[in-house]
């Protein structure tokens, strides 16, 4: 449904996004995940073909973005961040503007209209200018808007930032709703949010594309990084485990009187490590309380992947500048 | 077409939607009547809108670059012009329903005028192949300030630059066609005679039809509005 092909946004000498691909098959709901400055919102843009790619080439159902791009526009219904809106205009005159201007028949404008006002929880501020509604209402105003011309995708950037608990939930439950119907890419920082209504993930890091793929894959890779944790009584305990095989990093810490909290991070690629991690302790005299494996979260990926992006950037960096020294000493 | 019907009619509710549209067509309507009424409406005066169309000329110097100077500046500062971008309308179909919105708000603000021709009727046998051709100079002038405004409402960030920015090219046009001629040759003396816009609008108050003002009008609207086409085009590929 939404395919992109080695998507570069390049502003002057800096490169906001790079050589993008992915593909999003029809009625999947995709976080769209990457800290602040990834290059979320460049890409959404030149998705919806707002912004025209220095390089490559994005395709949503079955359309080139550059070469129709007013085609692929009525076919997505974009929600920008910020959800901007003409705050003079009435909820209801906000609708009937974007119906029109998306070329819905007169006949179906209604319909679409109170099914949107519905939809979003907007039936009872309808006549209400909308500079005088909360923040939350113009996301949702911001929303029907999208929902109005019924596009098969959507594209959401930000859709739950500014509003409070009852209202996430809501929209949370409103895209599953329409994930029967529609292919969604949801852009967000907010995790959990991702893991309970996405069911594919696109993380990018620094404009390139770090993971991708099932929640359920990239959680199982997130578990070859997986911590145990350990109470035990003694600091044998603690020699002993650095000694493990598959253990990449140990650390103890002191707590309540003679217990010690002893963490093993496993290095990529093992398996379960507990029954070693018993085996061993048995070997060594001391009392153990805890023995457990923590599930690593998408947070933790999340958190990895960034590190890792700012650690190739930094290569990167200095890569440059020691080839630049060196040409400059030549 | 309906994309462009939906941004006209948004265009023209936007300027009734704040003080700035009421307060730039009150003005008018309370200037252009007072000149009415101290020049014109006395015993012994001809049944003519000339004075009107004069004034009016140069009222719209500032009415029109006021209407326009919002057009786009002010949605790219609230970001609903990356909400209208991503809307199945084309630059020019933005561009256009700007323009078509705004002349449309233009021919409201002229319309409390009729009221003045109604005057001269009752009181007079005003000449109305006189009072239409001042009309036409009105709004063909009203359409070039407005699109010469939408291109620098395009170009500029800031709406107040945009205002000053139009208001002193057309200001900067008269001045340099007035200026220049004793300066440089013949025929450049000529180009610069010709572009001066206040002769031209002088014919249209005092009912002379001449094409060539039509077309003068007609030329510069035509290329500001491709202008702003191309700059909001651009403004897209950065």
């Amino acid at each position: 449904m939404i395919q992109a092909h080695g998507l570069t946004k390049q502003y002057g000498r800096v490169t906001a996004v790079d050589a993008l691909s992915f593909a999003i098959p029809r009625g999947r709901v995709v976080g769209f995940l990457g800290p602040n400055g990834a290059g979320k919102t460049t890409t959404i843009r030149m998705l919806a073909g707002i912004l025209p790619p220095t390089a490559g080439w994005a395709e949503v159902d079955g359309l080139d973005v550059e070469k129709h791009p007013l085609e692929v526009r009525r076919r997505i219904g974009y929600l920008p961040e910020a959800a901007p809106t003409y705050s003079e205009m009435r909820v209801i005159e906000f609708l009937r503007f974007r119906a029109r201007i998306f070329g819905v028949e007169r006949g179906k404008r209604r319909r679409n209209i109170d099914l949107a006002l519905r939809r979003c929880w907007l039936e009872e501020v309808k006549r209400r200018p909308i500079h005088q509604l909360s923040k939350g209402y113009r996301q949702r105003v911001g929303l029907a808007a999208a929902l109005l011309h019924q596009p098969p995708v959507l594209i959401l950037d930000e859709p739950t930032v500014g509003l409070d608990p009852t209202q996430i939930r809501e929209i949370r439950g409103l895209l599953r709703e329409l994930s029967q119907t529609q292919t969604i890419l949801l852009s967000t920082h907010i995790l959990p949010e991702v893991e309970l209504t996405c069911d594919q993930i696109i993380m990018i890091a620094r404009g390139r594309v770090r993971a991708q793929g099932s929640i359920d894959d990239l959680r199982t890779s997130a578990e070859r990084h997986g911590r145990y944790v350990i109470e035990a009584d003694s600091a044998a305990a603690e020699q002993a485990l650095r000694d493990l095989r598959g253990a990449k990093e140990v650390h103890s810490q002191p707590i309540d009187g003679k217990w010690r909290r002893i963490t093993v991070t496993a290095a990529a690629g093992d398996q379960d490590l507990r029954e070693r991690i018993a085996a061993l302790l048995a070997t060594v005299k001391c009392s153990v309380r805890e023995l457990r494996r923590e599930a690593p979260s998408l947070e933790h990926l999340f958190v990895t992947m960034i590190a890792q992006a700012e650690e190739e950037a930094a290569t990167e960096a200095n890569r440059a500048g020691s080839t630049g020294a060196t040409r400059a000493a030549a | 077409m309906r994309a462009v019907a939906a941004i006209v009619g948004r265009e023209v509710r936007s300027n009734f939607l704040s003080p700035v549209g009421y307060l730039v067509a009150a003005l008018f309507a309370a200037i252009t009547g007072v000149i009415f009424l101290a020049r014109t409406f006395e015993q012994g005066q001809p049944a003519s809108m000339r004075l009107v169309f004069e004034w009016g000329t140069w009222l719209l110097l500032f009415v029109c670059p006021a209407i326009s100077m919002r057009m786009i500046a002010e949605e790219k500062r609230m970001g609903t012009w990356e909400m209208l971008n991503s809307c199945p309308v084309s630059e020019r179909g933005i561009v256009l329903g700007k323009f078509l919105g705004g002349m449309i708000f233009l021919a409201i603000v002229l319309l409390p005028t009729l009221v003045q021709v109604l005057a001269l009727e009752r009181y007079g046998r005003p000449d109305y192949g006189e009072i239409a051709c001042g009309y036409l100079g009105l709004l063909l002038a009203g359409a070039a300030y407005l699109s010469s405004g939408l291109l620098a409402s395009a170009l500029c960030a800031s709406q107040v630059i945009a205002f000053l920015l139009t208001l002193f090219f057309w200001l900067g046009l008269s001045l340099c066609a007035k200026l220049l001629p004793a300066y440089v040759p013949a025929r450049w003396a000529d180009v610069a005679f010709a572009s001066d816009p206040d002769p031209r609008l002088r014919d249209f108050a005092i009912g002379l039809l001449d094409t060539s003002n039509i077309v003068f009008f007609s030329t510069l609207t035509i290329f500001f509005l491709i202008a702003a086409t191309r700059v909001v085009r651009a403004g897209r590929w950065r």
